[in-house]
Parts: structure tokens; C-alpha cells; sequence
């Protein structure tokens, strides 16, 4: 079973991804609501994937991105945004992120942007 | 039952009315240090949750607004727009309106949001502020403000496990005090016991409570999962839920979610048989598929039933053979019952090829240490052809069990009530010594017996449990107590009364001792001991 992280400063949103995705049959292994509990999670959880938010209380999503890459730079990354993010959003794609979900998602969509990237596809 | 809607309104609500509370804070401070980008780049991430999270459910009044606020301050920040009194006041007029909106979701009476208010956004939003039209004197929205705090807030399960241990704890003392007063017989001290008892049993079950959430959280889960795994195995499976509201302790649920994945991966990969199969045995193409969940007394039954092919008995009884779970000559005699509990044994493992979803090597012993782990129990009936049905009865509260309280060597002893049968009174004449073990004859049925005091007093090298000459007495008290279908009686010097009691782990050096599955402290201050009722019949199932 794959083992997702989800980072979300939203439990509502934390909540629709976490149902979304065990429904499909993933695993997810922890929640963070803010960066530096992403960061610790990553590293005590070593997810398969890692869906990150681009707007986090205390850093950014680029920061966490940044600081997961540094340490486990294997680690799939897919970020997740609102319209109009778009700036962010390709940074974090040079930044080594696979993919991105725009707010508000669809789960068909989120099922799909998941399933490609863990598949190995770099989708975007 | 609550469906997933209701779930993600409640925590939509609550979530929402904590950003308009997060947001009003921070407008005023922002009003007093208009310079500080931490302040708006908060207020920013508030708006934005809640535009994002309002667009995802379906509320778009106050996704609109939240955008239309987002916008403004976004020219704030750009400084596009300066931070000026009257728009302050717009400001303010819009997260009030946030709050109304929030408020009102679940009023079907409210209209739409005030249009002079809406005209003032959007006049800012446009950035005229260099424009000469003027913001309208709005009366400063909702000036006669209720507060009103959400109804519902998010607790971490920790938290809540700490505070059942200390009303473990609580209810220890308040036993002690109980019996102290009686002792002392003073009529003060016991009317203040007594209120105290009540007081705490209150309190513990408003704690155990607090931790319950429906069976439903977990079965809802299984529509999808029974749908993958049955696309891959190429079957045809309709699941029938049953019982989803039933209340369980969180954490219980939590421990046997991975088992029952496991059962219905199990059920639809090794017991449905294929749609052309069920077709010839004249069966339905369509496999079914039951979860349900049913309250009894305590406890909770959750049942998984299937209507494939059942398990062959003369399959188990011959992988057991060869195996050497069994002697081959005790085969034949052995009851259905008893085969098909070799199935949970440790290492025992009937699948002959690993697919996908099922026969990971996991077998059903690692199920059913899941299951004795919180207590509970868990069986097995199969009948060939038709199906197989296994059933697991589970503690609805994970603190407090019922136990049969009882003495050996003037030591106490409890077992907790979901593990024991029956008591009896047998006179040492019908005990008989059978090999290295005593066999009473107890209502037609052959149990081993064990007397306690040899057990868990005699030294290894001198335990004799198959002597007669070693008890004491002509009547023995026994306790029949079962486990996966294994009847085993325990002979104990006095048998006292049934309670409640609050099991606390054992601390070392007596946590290596497995016989033992904790402690607990009786009013009277004794220490009293709680046999792990699956180790001792494991550890005479092994002897045997």
C-alpha cells in the first residue's frame, strides 16, 4: 500500500484528501498543519508521496518543499494550490515537485495527479 | 448515522467560524500596525483557506466574499490601497458579513448578503480609489453582534487517552476510599464515598463516550476497497453494510481496522468463487458480501459474512497434519469447531499462492492477536458450498472490563469476564489424571484442567500439574474459561465477586512474565493480578 503524507494547514481540507485517498486505497501515514511538522513527518514517516500546500502558517510550501528535497530528494512531491498560484507553483516545479492539484479539487483529479506520479509520471 | 456531508459541513463550520474569529483578531491588530506583514500575510492564508474550502463544498457567497476581502488586502499589501479609516470599516463590514454568512449555512430564511455592502467591496476591489465614487455610509454591519463559539471541537486522541487513564486512576482511589470508609464506619466519610463513587462512574463513562465514534467511520471505507479488490480478482461482489451507527472506542476500532481489511481481502480472493463458478453451483453470479455491526450487552459483534465457497475442513485437518499443528490419529475425532480454530494459530497458513490483495504471508494468527490484544474475541463458522462467517466480539471501551475476581494462594487474581464460561464445583473423584494433565468431565465435555496454585507457584523443575495428590480439599472450584474454541478449567482456592476493574500494564521485571496481562488494585489496596487468558491456553496448547 503507498504511504501519502498530507500537509494542509486546513482540517477541512486535510480531512477530504485523507478520505479521498484511503477510500483509494492508499495509506496515509500523517498530517501536518504547519512546516515544521511537515518537515519532522517527512523524515519519521518517509512517505511515498507527500501532497503540500502552498500556503502554511509558518513557512511556505517552497520552504518545506526545499527542505524535504535536501534531505530526501527522492521523495514525490505533489503540490497543492489555489488559482492564480500559478507563480509558486512553477518554482516549486523547478524545485523539484511532480506535479500540482488546484483548489478546489475534484477527486477524480486528485486520484489521477496521485496515481500518475507514484506510477513515475511527472505530470503537469 | 451521520454520512460524510454531514461530517464535512460540521467541520466545515467549525473550521470557518475559527478563521472569523482568527480574522477579526488580526484586523485589529492590522488597524493598529498597519506596517506589519506578519498580521496581513495571516490574514491572507485565513481568507484564502476559507475561499478555497467554501469553493470545495459548495457555499459560493462566501467563497465570493472571502475572494472579494483576499483581493483587498492583496492591494493593501502592493500598496495599491491605502489602509485608510473607511475602508478599514469596509474591511471590518465584510469579515462581519463573513461571519454572518457562516452563521446562517444551515438557515434556509436568509436571503442574500447586503447589496451596500457587497457595492463597497467591490468599489475597492476595483481599486477607485483614486475614483471620486464613495464608499456608502454603511451602518457599521452587525453592530448588535452575538458571540457565538462553535459547537463542536477537534480533540487529539492522545489527549483523550490520558485523560481515561487518569480516571483509571481515579477510579482505583475512589475504591480504596470506599472500603477505607467502610472500615472505619463512619457515616460522613461513607455518604461522601458513596457520592464520590457515583460521581466517578459518571465521569468515566462521559470519557469512555467522548472516545466513541460509529462502526460506520470504518465500514464506509469498504465500498471502494471491496470494489478494487474484486476488479482485480476478476468477481463480482455486492457488499451489504448493516449497523453503521453502532458507537465503538476509537482506538479499538483503530486496532482491528487492518484486520478486518485482511478478512474481507481473504473473503472475496479465497471465498467468493468466480462469476462462471457460482453460475454452475447455481448461484447467483453476484458474490455477497456482509459487514455488520450489532451491540450485545458490553460488547460490540462485528460479523463478516460471505456466501462463497466456504472452507474445506479436510483441507485444514491435512495442511494441520502435515504441518504438525495436529497428530494425525486425533484428526478424525477432532470437532469442526476445533479444525477450523486451528486456523488462528500462529504460522498457520492455508494459502497456496500469493495474489495481489491477499496471502501476503499474513495469516490469521496475526488477526487474532490484533483482536486479543483489545480484548476481544474472534471465531469462525464455515459451512462448504455455502460460506463462511467469522464473528468478533469487542470490548466497546478499551479502560474498564468486567472481571471474575478470585484467590490462589492467598494472592488475587482476575479474569476478565469475555474470556470465561462458566464456574463449577467438582468433587476430586471426577478429576483423572491423563498424562502430565488432569481431564474432567465437565456437562459431556473433556476439558483440561490446570490448578492455579501448581502453575503459578511450583518451581519449573518441580511443576507436577498432572497430580492429583497436589490439591487441597475434596471440592474444587473451577473456573471454565475459553480461547479460540479451547475450553480450559482452572482450579482456584476461593472465588469471590464479578467487577469492574481498570487493568494497568505490568511494570518490570514482571512484564516478561506472560501469563500475566496486567494488574489492577482492588479497594481493599491488594494488588490483584489479571491472567492473560490466550497466553495460558496457548502455553497449554503447546505442552499438550
Amino acid at each position: 500500500m503507498k504511504r501519502i503524507l498530507i500537509v494542509d494547514d486546513s482540517f477541512y481540507m486535510r480531512t477530504m484528501l485523507k478520505n479521498m485517498l484511503t477510500d483509494a486505497g492508499y495509506e496515509v501515514v500523517g498530517e501536518a498543519p504547519n512546516g515544521q511538522t511537515a518537515l519532522e513527518l517527512a523524515k519519521s514517516t518517509n512517505p511515498d508521496l507527500v501532497t503540500l500546500d502552498v500556503i502554511l502558517p509558518d513557512n511556505t510550501g517552497l520552504d518545506v518543499l526545499k527542505g524535504i528535497k535536501k534531505d530526501q530528494p527522492d521523495m514525490k512531491v505533489v503540490m497543492v494550490s489555489a488559482v492564480g498560484q500559478d507563480v509558486i507553483v512553477n518554482e516549486a516545479l523547478e524545485s523539484g515537485a511532480l506535479s500540482y492539484i488546484v483548489k478546489p479539487f475534484s477527486e477524480e483529479k486528485v486520484l489521477e495527479v496521485v496515481s500518475k506520479v507514484l506510477g513515475g509520471e511527472a505530470v503537469s | 448515522m451521520k454520512s460524510r456531508e454531514q461530517e464535512y459541513k460540521e467541520i466545515f463550520i467549525a473550521e470557518a467560524l475559527e478563521y472569523y474569529d482568527a480574522l477579526n483578531r488580526h484586523i485589529s491588530e492590522l488597524e493598529r500596525r498597519p506596517e506589519d506583514d506578519k498580521v496581513l500575510a495571516e490574514i491572507f492564508r485565513l481568507l484564502h483557506n476559507l475561499k478555497a474550502n467554501a469553493k470545495a463544498i459548495g457555499y459560493l457567497q462566501i467563497s465570493d466574499v472571502a475572494h472579494k476581502l483576499e483581493t483587498a488586502f492583496s492591494l493593501i499589501r502592493n500598496k495599491e490601497l491605502s489602509f485608510s479609516d473607511e475602508v478599514v470599516l469596509v474591511l471590518f463590514d465584510g469579515i462581519d458579513l463573513l461571519g454572518e454568512l457562516i452563521g446562517n449555512i444551515d438557515n434556509p430564511e436568509y436571503g442574500e448578503p447586503d447589496h451596500v455592502l457587497i457595492r463597497n467591496l467591490d468599489i475597492i476591489v476595483d481599486n477607485l480609489s483614486n475614483s471620486t465614487i464613495e464608499l456608502a455610509k454603511v451602518q457599521r454591519y452587525n453592530s448588535s453582534k452575538n458571540l457565538s463559539l462553535s459547537e463542536l471541537i477537534y480533540i487529539q486522541i492522545k489527549k483523550l487517552d490520558h485523560l481515561l487513564n487518569l480516571v483509571g486512576e481515579l477510579m482505583i482511589d475512589r475504591d480504596r476510599i470506599l472500603s477505607i470508609s467502610r472500615d472505619l464506619d463512619h457515616d460522613e466519610l461513607k455518604s461522601v464515598s458513596s457520592h464520590l463513587y457515583r460521581i466517578t462512574e459518571d465521569l468515566q463513562y462521559s470519557v469512555m463516550d467522548a472516545r466513541l465514534v460509529t462502526v460506520g467511520s470504518l465500514f464506509n471505507k469498504f465500498p471502494r476497497i471491496v470494489r478494487d479488490i474484486a476488479t482485480a480478482e476478476h468477481k463480482e461482489v455486492y457488499l451489504e453494510l448493516t449497523g453503521q451507527d453502532i458507537q465503538i472506542d476509537r482506538n479499538i476500532l483503530q486496532i482491528i481496522t487492518d484486520s478486518l481489511l485482511h478478512l474481507v481481502r481473504n473473503a472475496i480472493t479465497h471465498g467468493l468463487e468466480l462469476p462462471e463458478e457460482r453460475k454452475k453451483k447455481g448461484k447467483p453470479r453476484e458474490g455477497n458480501l456482509t459487514l455488520s455491526a450489532k451491540n450485545d450487552r458490553d460488547n460490540v459483534i462485528i460479523k463478516l459474512e460471505d456466501d462463497g465457497k466456504g472452507i474445506d475442513l479436510k483441507q485444514v485437518k491435512k495442511a494441520a497434519i502435515e504441518k504438525n499443528f495436529i497428530p494425525a490419529d486425533a484428526a478424525a475425532h477432532l470437532p469442526d469447531e476445533e479444525v477450523l480454530s486451528i486456523l488462528f494459530e500462529p504460522g498457520f497458513s492455508m494459502a497456496k499462492e500469493v495474489t495481489e490483495f491477499s496471502g501476503r504471508g499474513v495469516g490469521l494468527d496475526v488477526v487474532k492477536n490484533a483482536i486479543d490484544s483489545v480484548g476481544g474475541r474472534i471465531s469462525v463458522n464455515s459451512s462448504k458450498g455455502k460460506g463462511t462467517t467469522f464473528t468478533m466480539q469487542l470490548p466497546t471501551s478499551i479502560a474498564v472490563k468486567g472481571a471474575l475476581l478470585f484467590e490462589v494462594n492467598e494472592i488475587y487474581y482476575a479474569i476478565p469476564l469475555i474470556h470465561t464460561e462458566s464456574v463449577v464445583s467438582i468433587d476430586i473423584s471426577e478429576l483423572h489424571e491423563v498424562g502430565d494433565v488432569l481431564l474432567a468431565d465437565v456437562k459431556g465435555e473433556n476439558i483440561t484442567v490446570v490448578y492455579l496454585h501448581e502453575l503459578l507457584n511450583a518451581p519449573e523443575h518441580n511443576m507436577r500439574l498432572g497430580d492429583k495428590s497436589r490439591l487441597s480439599g475434596q471440592v474444587q472450584n473451577i473456573i471454565i474459561v475459553s480461547y479460540n474454541n479451547r475450553k480450559l478449567g482452572l482450579i482456584v482456592d476461593k472465588l469471590y465477586r464479578q467487577q469492574d476493574i481498570v487493568v494497568k500494564p505490568l511494570s518490570k521485571p514482571l512484564d516478561t512474565i506472560d501469563l500475566y496481562g496486567g494488574v489492577t488494585l482492588l479497594g481493599t489496596g491488594k494488588v490483584c493480578l489479571v491472567l492473560d487468558v490466550p497466553a495460558i491456553t496457548r502455553y497449554f496448547i503447546t505442552k499438550r
